[in-house]
């Protein structure tokens, strides 16, 4: 720790109070009014009534209780970088005074949206992996010089004892990048992105707004005014009711793919991720840039997923799990698109194997099957009970019902776990197939977890526990017989 | 009933605590018992009902301002032991948190409008993890809270070092 003695080493001197950039009122502008949605919605009310003295009114108010707010915040957060910590005190009413001590720091977050990006300002995010799961904010600057930022940045990093040289030279000459993508592979990765639920949304809102809307691509009304002008198509669509359907359908398709391009092109526009003597760093963004460093010692386990169109082009997607969260949105993604060997490398430079090595995969129990048609028993007689009363709604459940077991069926066919290379590795589902990767010395915690119904199929979970993460990485292996679960637990302690 | 104090090894927090708490029960009671009033004379004044949510109202207002902080104060107590923050609180939600400073992340000192008013202010130490990360410990002195932050964060440097 040479550095440290360049450093003060009084560990109460904190260095001089500061504030945010002055044109935190500019940026903060933006989030203010993404937090007033119902105030929008009024205006919009208003114009539409053509009450524009109100909408201005409102307009007027809005402005001046932002801004004000936000003057207010600015004047009030004071922030000082000491030698070991950063205090930021904060609020009016509620005073808070927060200390973060650098050595807690699992990631420094730099953030520049389009107005951040026109004024040379960012956004610094220290995250500790405190404060559960990363709903709260832990130790955010929202708007301060880039020079600054990056000034904090390699300050967190000198403080940590971590290279800071090598990674001072490294942001002025890189070399190649670890694992990047071209706007061809962005491409391709927005594709994959395509999104159910605008879909299922779209499909809901034409359906219960339409008319007051006048925008129900059901309708044949809508084809018909929409293409009055070219005949061949109106005609068809006169014909048939069907038509207007499926032309529907097609339009909301279409919507769905492209907000899966336009939010995969936002979000990993230029996605470049390097290795840096201490850990990874990765950016990516379109308009809203995020340069985001992860120490490899915070690595908890790797996350490969995919789903099942991607799996039949073998692309997977890279996660890794660390102390702290992406942003709030769960673990940090290292490569979005990816072949198993590009995955591959990216795991090879924290020397984790992506498959194993020595040792060999093992299926789980067949009665991942067997257990879960047993629960289904009572809902089969009941569905065929009553079919005679209810026709075809009844034969609906039976189908559902062999579909819900064809779909476990081929889960089973998917799940498997394997112990080599100091590491555990299993695979689950089919739908979504994930590969964690969990180095044997990050298990914090083993639990073998069965219920009055599993213990009838002599099965139990395994159920990991790795620091960090949330509830969305969950590490478990699946119907494990007792003797087997006991086993591996067993080879998972030694 | 006589209250069991807290246990001797623990300290217990500033007396002023406990005004904060009457402030704070008083800003929530009295305009809630000021509403039951008028609803009660606007609405209810013809039915057999009036008069007795606001006497409900004003006797769980009256006890939440005069009996229960000094309950809360009293069973409120906390320790530190160089390597640990130990509190313990409450009675029929009895619990006894005790975090090592090693495992903190950071730290937090707020003040409220109240806490102002009466001199206390709380130390928010929040930990890694997702359940029960966050531990708070109300009505200290501010010098007190930044006396035991100072010895958190002296602990997690040294873990460092």
């Amino acid at each position: 720790m040479n550095e440290a003695a360049a450093l003060p080493a009084d560990h109460d001197l904190l260095g001089p109070p500061e504030r945010l950039h002055p044109l935190y009122l500019l940026t903060g502008l933006g989030q203010a009014l993404r937090g007033a949605w119902g105030m929008l919605a009024a205006g919009a009310y208003f114009a539409a009534q053509g009450s524009w003295l109100i909408v201005g009114f409102m307009a007027v108010l809005f402005v001046l209780l932002s801004v004000g707010s936000l003057y207010l915040k600015w004047l009030k957060l004071e922030y000082r970088v000491g030698a070991h910590e950063l205090r930021i005190d904060s609020g009016w009413l509620n005073r808070t005074s927060r200390v973060i001590p650098f050595d807690r720091v699992t990631d420094v977050d730099l953030e520049q949206g389009p107005l951040h990006r026109l004024f040379g300002l960012a956004r610094v995010k220290l995250e500790t992996g405190g404060s559960a799961g990363g709903k709260e904010e832990e130790g955010v600057l929202h708007t301060i010089s880039l020079a600054k930022a990056e000034a904090l940045r390699e300050h967190v990093r000198a403080r940590k004892g971590l290279a800071p040289a090598a990674v001072a030279s490294a942001t002025e000459t890189e070399g190649a990048p670890l694992f990047s993508m071209g706007s061809k592979r962005v491409l391709t990765a927005g594709l994959f992105n395509f999104s159910l639920a605008v879909i299922a949304g779209l499909f809901g809102l034409s359906q219960t707004m339409g008319d007051a809307l006048g925008f129900d691509p059901f309708e044949r009304q809508f084809w018909i005014d929409l293409f009055a002008r070219s005949g061949p198509v109106r005609d068809l669509i006169m014909a048939h009711r069907i038509g207007a359907a499926v032309a529907g359908s097609i339009l909301l398709v279409l919507l769905g793919i492209g907000t899966g391009l336009a939010r995969t092109l936002l979000r990993e526009h230029g996605f470049r991720l390097d290795r840096t003597g201490s850990g990874f760093r990765r950016r990516r963004g379109l308009l809203t840039l995020t340069d985001v460093t992860i120490p490899a010692k915070r690595v908890q386990a790797a996350i490969l997923a995919t789903g099942p169109i991607r799996r039949s082009f073998r692309w997977w997607e890279l996660k890794l799990q660390s102390l702290a969260q992406d942003g709030g949105k769960g673990d940090h993604v290292v490569a979005p698109l990816a072949r198993e060997e590009e995955a591959g490398n990216i795991l090879d430079s924290l020397r984790w194997p992506i498959a194993p090595g020595s040792g060999t995969w093992l299926p789980v129990s067949r009665a991942f099957v067997t257990s879960f048609i047993g629960i289904l028993i009572p809902a089969a007689i009941a569905a065929i009970a009553v079919t005679p009363f209810l026709g075809p709604v009844g034969l609906l459940w039976i189908v559902g019902g062999l579909a819900a077991i064809g779909a476990r069926w081929f889960d089973w066919k998917r799940t498997r776990y394997a112990l080599g290379d100091g590491a555990l590795f299993v695979e689950t589902g089919w739908w979504r197939h994930r590969r964690s990767i969990i180095p044997m010395r990050k298990i914090q915690s083993i639990d073998l977890a069965e219920s009055w119904w599993s213990r009838m199929f002599g099965i139990c979970t395994l159920r990991l526990g790795v620091a960090g993460g949330s509830g969305f990485s969950d590490h478990h292996v699946p119907a494990l017989s007792r003797p087997d679960a006991e086993a591996l637990r067993a080879e998972l302690l030694a | 009933m006589t209250a069991t104090a807290i246990p001797t090894d623990l300290q217990p927090v500033e007396p002023g605590y406990r005004d904060a708490l009457r402030a704070r029960a008083a800003s929530f009671w009295v305009p809630l018992f000021v509403a039951s009033l008028i609803v009660n004379a606007t609405a209810l004044a013809d039915t057999p009902f009036s008069g007795i949510v606001p006497a409900v109202i004003g006797l769980i207002g009256l006890s939440g301002i005069l009996v229960a902080p000094d309950r809360i104060y009293r069973r409120l107590g906390y320790a530190i032991d160089g390597r640990f923050l130990r509190t313990v609180r409450g009675w029929l939600f009895h619990t006894d948190t005790v975090v090592p400073f090693v495992r903190v992340q950071h730290i937090d000192v707020t003040r409220g409008p109240f806490d102002k008013m009466f001199g206390t202010a709380t130390l928010v130490v929040h930990t890694a993890g997702t359940h029960n990360s966050i531990v708070s410990l109300p009505g200290l002195s501010p010098e007190r809270a930044a006396e035991i932050r100072e010895a958190i964060r002296s602990e997690i440097r040294a873990d460092a070092e």
